[in-house]
């Protein structure tokens, strides 16, 4: 029955089915393929005996296959028929073989009844469904990536808390505290000089100002910084000394928050990978894979129908524009790059603008509010210099990308270029604001760095701040808040009446406008921000992981809200898959940036003599170094040995090496795909060109 | 807890578990939303293997699939009898397929079969014209569904025949991410 050459055919492993057409087997009704010579024999369309004795063939053959029954491509009886056929046959196995089989089995029931009582755990998974079956895949991935933040947030909060906040508070109960690490003897008695607490009348407008600015009474609380002391415990069995503990947790926070991050991208960069050359499939992909199948409304339906037609007529005139372009003459060419270049450098000069403004605000506000008598005086007033620099840092987020959408129409870039430049654009604003109001901050701390100018001669940083890192944990702290405010602001005052006068006007104009919909980067650039803000401002202000926490937990609530209620889903579908690793990379980069203050606060500006574990030291490091001094000789100059830079440098040298080897390897496996790909189009001749030449002779 | 139901014999559902991607829970859950579009036709005792089939267009007015444009195809490919009348076993069987677990090659395999319209196992330029058709609600002009199918052939055919076959539209799969994501009803 069976010829030698059928068992080649049929045993090339690999997905569907062993042998290529014999996926034309598996369908009721198929007329004789000339393609398939061998196969003559089965293929005899029509008498259902036949069609079923192919299926039960089919599927002895399969039975040798490593796949689980259920993965098999058949309908149910027939994988029914095979289940019974492996049951037989285990029956007839051994005693040890039936048995290895059974504990397989149960260990796979556990396992599914363990990831099944998992998926009730998982967080927010009914809202999730929900968000997905209206809005689609891609505004899923931002509610995602929200939870992500969550979840990251209130675990690294419980690391920090549990090893800095609450043995403080225990201490402090307990009335613990006996030794200092660090006797503060040097300097000047105006460094010493620390009092937050209001004197004489305070007015209760003030106490509002102090909470939602971080000064005054709410400076004395574990809020920040300056609350710790360099104390330690000292007791005959347990002994804990805060500087050190303070110092390391929050290494340990950084290095968690990389790992985790690092372990999302990793499985997002699995599939970004795949993606690679998305334009080559650009209309394979919105025919195939376009359609949403979660989608169960009819008006989503709709919707999503809509935005399809949309994307593709949009693809197809810009096809069409393409072609007018490649046949432009060499005038309109240097016409179309001379005005790129022009939106470039205004790009640019926007950019600068909104820097030197965030530069002088910053400066400005910080000036006023150490000599603390127009804070003092007005409300409102006080408010807005506390809240100067958070303005203006929004207020260039906010305005200056209507502007970036607006040049980059005139760039006649291609679209998918337009977007990707206009998003990496985003992205270096909010960053450079960032930095530049960290830069301000810092040319105030340390008088631009000079130690020897009046001000910072006598304490090693500026004197107008007793305790530095607390004042840049407040400008964190404010940050924080102020981001908050504006989401809550921007739904109450923004999405809502939009909606209203959207569905109760039926001006034109208005309804040009339209509803407002959900702009997944846009948001989710927000909250890296928002989280870039956390990982910056932890150090000086160890609460902020459960600010965060708390932020982005009514956040999910507040955007889910406006989303269902007010927005309409978005003309062009986002791809979520590959743009969750760009985001991911992003959040990376984040992290990488929040790094320098940090390290920087902690290698190279004296810390506070006032306030904080680490008064007294020349810098936050020593810890270490004085904490490694008691320990035995071994462990010294093993510890010493490995931060020497005759260990870490080879170490160095060996990750370059690796890297640039990964690297070449990257560069091989991609050029083997191409020249597959190659072949396989070759092949594809080849059997057409044979296919005819049988017909011919046929 | 699944130790207390009458509906299946333990044997029943341990074959179920085996070959679908549902558990014990989930088959259950099924069988009731099954039994709820008919519950005149559907006994409550699938122990003696009750041969119960249910129209299409019952299948078709479930709110996961009622406006889904192409829950006709859907339903006729899974259904034994190639019209989309369903047994409980094609149900189970369709939305096994079509849940998170299923790996990408067997949804792949039956996404196939769904836009294949005439069933002759390629995907040809008349099925591209339905499923665009289908897709845009027939808002597209002729030609701009004409331009649309050449350059999905043209992207897709690996071997220049002028039509997708299983192995063009898997190979075209593979480098869709989204389609795990996008070829996934949940219920």
């Amino acid at each position: 029955m069976l010829t030698e050459e059928d068992e080649d055919y049929f045993t090339e492993p690999g997905f569907h089915l062993p042998g290529t057409p014999i996926s034309n087997q598996m369908l009721p009704s198929l007329p004789p393929l000339p393609m398939q010579p061998q196969h003559n024999h089965h293929s005899e369309a029509g008498s259902p005996s036949s069609e079923v004795q192919q299926q039960e063939w089919i599927a002895e053959r399969l039975e040798g296959d490593s796949r689980s029954v259920k993965e098999l491509p058949l309908n149910l009886s027939e994988k029914r028929r095979i289940r019974e056929r492996q049951e037989l046959r285990m029956r007839k196995m051994s005693g040890w073989n039936s048995w290895m089989d059974r504990q397989h089995r149960a260990v796979q029931r556990l396992w599914e009844q363990t990831t099944e009582a998992f998926q009730y755990t998982e967080m927010w998974r009914g809202s999730l469904h929900r968000i997905e079956g209206h809005f689609g895949s891609g505004v899923q991935s931002y509610f995602s990536f929200l939870r992500f933040l969550v979840l990251m947030n209130f675990v690294t909060f419980l690391l920090v808390g549990g090893f800095i906040v609450i043995p403080n508070m225990v201490f402090e109960e307990l009335q613990l505290k006996i030794n200092t690490t660090s006797p503060v003897t040097t300097g000047n008695q105006t460094c010493f000089d620390y009092n937050p607490k209001r004197q004489g009348l305070v007015q209760f407008y003030e106490y509002v100002m102090d909470l939602l600015s971080g000064t005054g009474y709410m400076e004395l609380t574990y809020l920040f910084y300056g609350f710790y002391e360099n104390t330690a415990v000292d007791l005959k069995t347990f002994s804990y000394n805060i500087p050190l503990a303070y110092l390391i947790t929050i290494l340990f926070y950084f290095l968690l928050s990389l790992v985790w991050t690092v372990i999302r991208s990793v499985n997002r960069f699995k599939q970004s990978l795949v993606n690679e050359d998305s334009s080559l499939n650009n209309y394979s992909n919105k025919v195939f894979v376009g359609w949403d199948f979660c989608i169960s409304e009819e008006q989503s339906v709709r919707l999503k129908q809509n935005s399809l037609r949309y994307e593709l007529k949009m693809d197809l005139e810009e096809e069409a524009l393409k072609k007018r372009q490649a046949a432009q003459t060499k005038l309109q060419c240097t016409r179309v790059y001379t005005l790129r270049t022009i939106v470039h450098l205004l790009v640019l000069a926007l950019l600068g603008a909104a820097f030197y403004t965030i530069y002088v605000a910053t400066g400005y506000s910080q000036q006023l509010i150490s000599q603390d008598s127009v804070v003092s005086s007005n409300f409102f007033l006080g408010l807005l210099v506390q809240y100067l620099p958070s303005i203006v840092i929004t207020a260039a987020i906010t305005i200056l990308p209507i502007f970036f959408n607006i040049f980059s129409r005139l760039e006649k870039y291609s679209l998918t270029w337009e977007i990707k430049l206009t998003l990496i654009r985003c992205v270096f604003l909010r960053f450079a604001s960032l930095v530049i109001l960290l830069y301000s901050l810092w040319t105030q701390i340390t008088c631009n760095g000079q130690k020897d100018e009046s001000h910072c001669k006598t304490c090693g940083y500026n004197n107008i701040y007793p305790c530095w890192e607390t004042r840049l944990g407040q400008e964190m702290y404010k940050l924080a808040i102020f981001d908050f405010l504006t989401v809550l602001v921007m739904i109450l005052l923004v999405d809502f009446p939009r909606r209203m006068i959207v569905q109760h006007c039926s001006c034109k104009l208005i309804q040009l406008w339209g509803q407002q919909e959900f702009q997944v980067p846009s948001n989710v650039l927000d909250l890296i921000y928002g989280q870039t803000v956390c990982w910056i401002g932890t150090f000086f202000c160890p609460l902020l992981p459960l600010l965060n926490t708390i932020k982005y937990f009514i956040i999910f609530y507040l955007k889910k809200m406006t989303l269902l209620k007010n927005c309409c889903p978005a003309k062009r579908t986002f791809r979520a898959s590959s743009s969750n690793f760009f985001f991911l990379l992003v959040l990376l980069f984040g992290l990488a940036l929040s790094w320098v203050p940090i390290l920087y606060s902690i290698f190279v500006i004296t810390p506070s003599k006032a306030c904080g574990p680490f008064q007294g030291q020349f810098f936050i490091w020593d810890t270490i170094p004085n904490a490694v001094e008691p320990l035995p000789q071994v462990t010294k100059e093993f510890l010493y040995f490995i931060s020497s830079q005759a260990f870490l440098v080879p170490i160095f040298l060996l990750l370059c090496i690796l890297i640039s080897y990964l690297v070449a390897l990257a560069n091989s496996y991609g050029q083997l795909v191409k020249e597959l790909k190659v072949y396989m189009q070759l092949e594809g001749r080849d059997k057409h060109f044979l296919v005819k030449q049988i017909n011919r002779t046929e | 807890m699944g130790n207390k139901q009458t509906i299946f014999t333990a044997k029943q559902l341990d074959t179920y578990q085996d070959c679908t991607f549902f558990t014990r829970k989930e088959i259950l859950r099924l069988f009731y939303r099954y039994r709820d579009l008919a519950p005149q036709l559907v006994p409550l005792d699938y122990t003696s293997k009750p041969d119960v089939k249910i129209p299409y267009e019952l299948i078709g007015s479930m709110p996961e699939l009622k406006d889904n444009p192409f829950r006709q195809r859907i339903a006729e490919v899974f259904s034994a009898d190639g019209e989309g009348n369903m047994t409980l076993d094609d149900f189970l069987d369709m939305f096994s397929v079509m849940s998170e677990m299923a790996p990408k090659d067997l949804k792949a395999y039956y996404a196939f079969k769904i836009y294949d319209f005439n069933n002759d196992n390629y995907i040809c330029k008349s099925d591209l014209e339905k499923i665009l058709n289908k897709l845009t609600r027939h808002e597209l002009t002729p030609e701009e569904v004409c331009l649309v199918c050449e350059k999905v052939i043209d992207e897709a055919d690996l071997d220049n025949d002028g039509k997708l076959s299983l192995d063009d539209f898997q190979h075209m799969i593979i480098r869709a991410p989204d389609f795990l994501s996008t070829f996934h009803i949940r219920i």
